[in-house]
């Protein structure tokens, strides 16, 4: 990682990153590396917290391949359209200067001789074209990029974020599902947040507004590599937390897990060993915690209920 | 008429860059003359995205009536298309700007009046900074 990396982001940043207008407690769950169980944890520990009789919202601001739904068996409901912005250009207006061309970081727009600008490459919606036309020659069009969702099994609402597939623009539908959530805060009494996995953009997006952070992983190289990463950028974020270990009796290092964990001030989390209930419940599709209430999983899972229930004062 | 050649130098003698829009340099050339009228830079060579609508800008700006390269990736030639520019393809690596040249005279280059894939799918031959993205989605027809 690039030393200025390391740097302290600049107080602005952090303010902004760590703004929210509501005082329900927001939890990310993270990881970096995929795979590790981000969901599986997710999923457990919003029913663990919605059995408590606390009203949960769970957003899965894995838009990529959102499955929170799957794992809980709850149908997508409530679709609302996500859209960017397609520039429309008013051939009436353009003054043929090229400002709009030489804005987009994309190369998406060309100005043929002679004629006004057209879109001919892939726009992801940034506005800098409109923002440069000094003749406003430029006005907004719409193009569908995804959807969000929101489903709802007793007392767990479940926003899902979803892009269409094949599409690139999956930051402005992560942006989405978090406001669509984020805007019915009052009616919730924590709020947990799920992440794709890597360290990037959509992570970053995801985990705005967030009060700690429970970061997943597994006792394997790539677990404590990856691990190392998305510390280091919530570390730079300026966001708390804990590590939480799954499959943690697999013949790994767990103690290279702890070790990274220390180093980046983060408490180890009850860990989750290798649990057949765990799996049975996963490949049902249901959460172990409703499934195998008694499974070594669900205890755990409650266990941590309980805590982020105290911590919080819920 | 002015030919733009994509290639690998700034001479005539270059060798030819068989990749339109990730060319580094465009030669053009005068051909009543037979001269050399200009060389561009392509500026966009290692862009992330849209290299190819970005060169085509390039040599659309510069005044060119054709171009000729090994392969003009779709939205390069949709791009040259729009602003009337006629496109040659099937020029060779092995081939200099010169050689190029005189094989383009002899009308030895076929005109490409169609994009031979669905744009978006980075034709390029992923020369640029951003290598390998492994575009998720991209339908090849």
């Amino acid at each position: 990682m690039p030393e200025e990396m390391t740097e302290r982001l600049r107080s602005e940043v952090i303010e902004a990153f760590h703004r929210k207008d509501f005082t329900t407690p927001v939890i990310g769950i993270t990881g970096g590396k995929g795979g590790v169980g981000k969901t599986t944890v997710s999923i457990n520990l919003a029913c663990a917290l919605a059995d408590r009789g606390l009203r949960v919202a769970l957003v899965d601001a894995d838009v990529d391949a959102p499955n929170a739904a799957i794992l809980l068996s709850m149908p997508l409901k409530n679709p609302l359209e996500v859209n960017i912005t397609m520039p429309l250009i008013d051939a009436e207006r353009c003054n043929f200067c090229g400002d709009c061309i030489r804005a987009c970081r994309l190369n998406a727009l060309f100005m043929p001789r002679g004629k006004p600008p057209l879109l001919l490459g892939e726009c992801n919606g940034c506005e800098a074209c409109l923002l440069i036309c000094k003749v406003v020659a430029i006005y907004r069009g719409r193009k569908p990029i995804g959807s969000t969702f929101l489903s709802q099994m007793d007392n767990l609402s479940l926003f899902t974020g979803a892009l269409i597939p094949g599409l690139e623009e999956s930051s402005p539908v992560v942006v989405a599902v978090k406001e669509r959530a984020f805007a019915a805060a009052d009616q919730f009494d924590i709020i947990l947040v799920d992440t794709s996995p890597g360290a990037h953009c959509n992570v970053i997006n995801a985990l705005k507004g967030a009060d700690k952070v429970i970061a997943v992983t597994e006792p394997t190289p790539l677990g404590a590599h990856d691990l190392d990463l998305i510390l280091r950028l919530l570390d730079l974020l300026e966001l708390g937390g804990s590590v939480m270990l799954n499959r943690a009796d697999l013949p790994g290092n767990k103690e290279e897990i702890s070790a990274i964990a220390h180093k980046h001030n983060r408490v180890m989390a009850p860990e989750i060993s290798m649990d057949h209930m765990l799996a049975m419940s996963y490949a049902a599709g249901v959460s172990v915690v409703r499934q195998y209430p008694k499974a070594a999983s669900s205890k755990v899972f409650h266990r941590m209920a309980e805590e982020i229930a105290t911590e919080y004062g819920l | 008429m002015k030919l733009c050649v994509s290639s690998t130098g700034k001479e005539k003698s270059s060798r030819v860059d068989i990749a339109f829009g990730r060319a580094p340099f465009f030669l053009i050339i005068d051909m009543k003359s037979m001269d050399m009228m200009k060389v561009v830079e392509n500026s966009s060579a290692a862009a992330g995205h849209g290299a190819g609508i970005a060169a085509a800008q390039i040599v659309s700006d510069a005044g060119v009536d054709a171009v000729l390269s090994g392969y003009v990736g779709p939205n390069a030639f949709n791009a040259l298309r729009a602003s009337g520019i006629k496109v040659f393809e099937g020029v060779t690596e092995n081939e200099t700007v010169q050689e190029a040249i005189g094989r383009y005279t002899r009308d030895e280059y076929k005109e490409k009046t169609a994009p031979t894939m669905v744009p978006g799918c980075g034709g390029g031959k992923g020369r640029g900074m951003v290598k390998g993205r492994g575009r998720v989605g991209c339908r090849r027809k």
